[in-house]
């Protein structure tokens, strides 16, 4: 195997693919209930909007686009993060994701460019479950994943630029740049059993944890960086051992009910998968936000595409345990908005801006929800 | 029989696979490196989205912002920013973001009967007074950059 064709295909720790994607799809989907729906009665006022792209032309996106929008990605996102997750579903994750945050300047956090670019190589990642990250053996399992290499280099890309763009400012750069230098070798580490790798990798870890606890960022940026050099420069025993312990009632409960022929396609499992899809976009009724019911809705017919298929090509319980990581999805979303200001935060600032305008009636209506949802 | 607690890893890519990722590999990667370099060709320099120049928001303080229109009959008219638009947009042209500026001229020229719109931002520091003015029916305003008076 040619050098280059061995950096993008050579293997690597199958614990890393598997807790980086159910991260940052958690990390997302928490991201956009609490830090972006607040902000969404922004969105369509007056009747103004630049977006980021001239592809979405005269198009003004209003509040509900904006909410039903992170309710489909966030709740989409969770879903594939609790159950084995889904090309086609992480797919509409990525364009629902970069469909919410390009459609109007409002939204100009830089790292959600970032996020897009990430959830670009999530559909590419290996689909994979529990079992095949984390089997019994003591050896972590190995195997190709250049999505996940992929996503190393475009991390060690970013960090590149913070650390050409403060040259050129005549900043400090060495931080970024080590940054950079690590994520392009972090990949290689789990194809090699010498112990001086070993040793270096969590040192070379050190220096991305240290550059975000130092720089100042937006919202939960440092979180997701953090933690993403957590998962991707531990070394391969400690990854593996600590997957083991998270996936542990994952493997050992769910897993096993995923066991049945293709063949013996139970009619109960359609039923109870149909039910299931029906039922959940039902608790984003308790949600109060225009648009959610909506995006709700739309996460379960996403669902029914996903799930159609498999009715027939997969083991018969996997269907099932889909429609229940949707129903979970739905369900995070509410008690998320629930115990949070979200919803206060979306009501008052949508009722001082109508003030602000003049829109004395809007403003009021706003109010007496912020009333009702104030903690 | 087989166990329940393993399952193969996935299998290695063929050498078609491979090619077809390598198309997309470097494809994915050579846009990564360009969008940056865009901002050396950007024409607003505030605008530095997509770069990686800063993580944080926008440190630029806001200038204070008036804009007025001209009607068909000559009247001239003030217009209350934060009455038309959301005070984020507001902000975004009190930071002289050219492309909401254009966009705020255009729309007030939508209004029936309207001749030409002006919006001045005055910064008070290196910026200095920005009057921007758009002929309706023009393509795009006329801008005038003023050092701000000591």
């Amino acid at each position: 195997m040619r050098p280059l064709t061995r950096y993008w295909f050579g293997d690597v720790a199958l614990a890393r693919p598997y807790l980086v994607l159910r991260f940052v799809l958690t990390m997302l989907a928490f991201d956009s209930w609490l830090n972006l729906m607040p902000h969404g009665a922004k969105y369509g006022v007056g009747g103004f909007n630049v977006a980021h792209f001239p592809v979405f032309g005269d198009f003004v996106p209003g509040s509900p686009f904006y909410l039903g929008v992170l309710a489909f990605t966030g709740v989409l996102a969770l879903s594939q993060a609790l159950y084995r997750p889904h090309r086609i579903a992480l797919a509409l994750v990525a364009i629902g994701y970069t469909v919410g945050w390009t459609c109007s300047l409002l939204d100009s956090v830089s790292y959600h460019y970032l996020m897009s670019l990430y959830l670009g190589c999530f559909v590419f990642f290996p689909m994979l479950s529990a079992r095949a990250a984390f089997s019994r053996s003591d050896r972590a399992p190995r195997g190709s994943a250049w999505a996940y290499v992929l996503f190393c280099v475009t991390t060690a890309i970013v960090y590149f630029y913070v650390a050409a763009w403060g040259a050129a400012d005549g900043e400090p750069y060495w931080l970024p740049m080590v940054c950079s230098g690590a994520y392009l070798v972090a990949s290689m580490q789990d194809r090699s059993d010498s112990p001086a790798t070993q040793i270096a990798m969590p040192f070379l870890g050190v220096a991305p944890v240290a550059f975000h606890v130092v720089t100042p960022m937006e919202s939960w940026f440092p979180i997701y960086m953090i933690g993403i050099a957590v998962l991707v420069f531990t070394p391969t025993r400690s990854i593996h051992v600590a997957g083991r312990a998270v996936t542990a009632p994952a493997r050992s409960w769910l897993q096993d009910q995923s066991e049945g022929g293709i063949d013996e396609r139970a009619s109960q499992v359609f039923y109870f998968s149909l039910v299931g899809l029906i039922a959940a976009p039902v608790v984003s009724m308790f949600v109060d936000l225009p648009g959610v019911k909506t995006g709700c809705a739309l996460t379960a017919i996403a669902m029914l595409f996903v799930i159609g298929r498999q009715l027939y090509l997969t083991p018969k319980w996997r269907p099932l345990w889909r429609a229940a990581s949707l129903f979970g999805g739905c369900l995070a979303l509410w008690v998320t908005v629930a115990t949070s200001t979200a919803r206060f935060d979306y009501y008052r600032s949508g009722a001082i801006d109508a003030d602000l305008r003049g829109d004395h009636d809007t403003a009021a209506l706003m109010q007496e929800k912020a009333e009702r949802y104030a903690r | 029989m087989r166990s329940v607690e393993t399952e193969p890893p996935p299998p290695h890519p063929s050498p078609k696979n491979r090619r077809r990722s390598g198309v997309f590999i470097g494809g994915f990667i050579l846009l990564q490196f360009l969008i940056p370099l865009t901002y050396l060709a950007r024409e607003d320099t505030a605008d530095d989205r997509f770069t990686w120049r800063s993580f944080s928001g926008p440190d630029e303080p806001v200038c204070e912002t008036s804009a007025s229109l001209e009607t068909i009959d000559g009247r001239r008219e003030e217009l209350a920013l934060k009455r038309l638009i959301h005070r984020d947009w507001v902000d975004y042209v009190g930071r002289n973001r050219r492309v909401v500026v254009e966009a705020f001229l255009q729309k007030q020229c939508e209004a029936e009967g309207v001749l030409e719109v002006e919006l001045i931002n005055r910064c008070g520091d290196d910026r200095g007074i920005r009057e921007y003015r758009l002929r309706c029916g023009g393509e795009r305003s006329h801008e005038t950059v003023r050092t701000a008076a000591r």
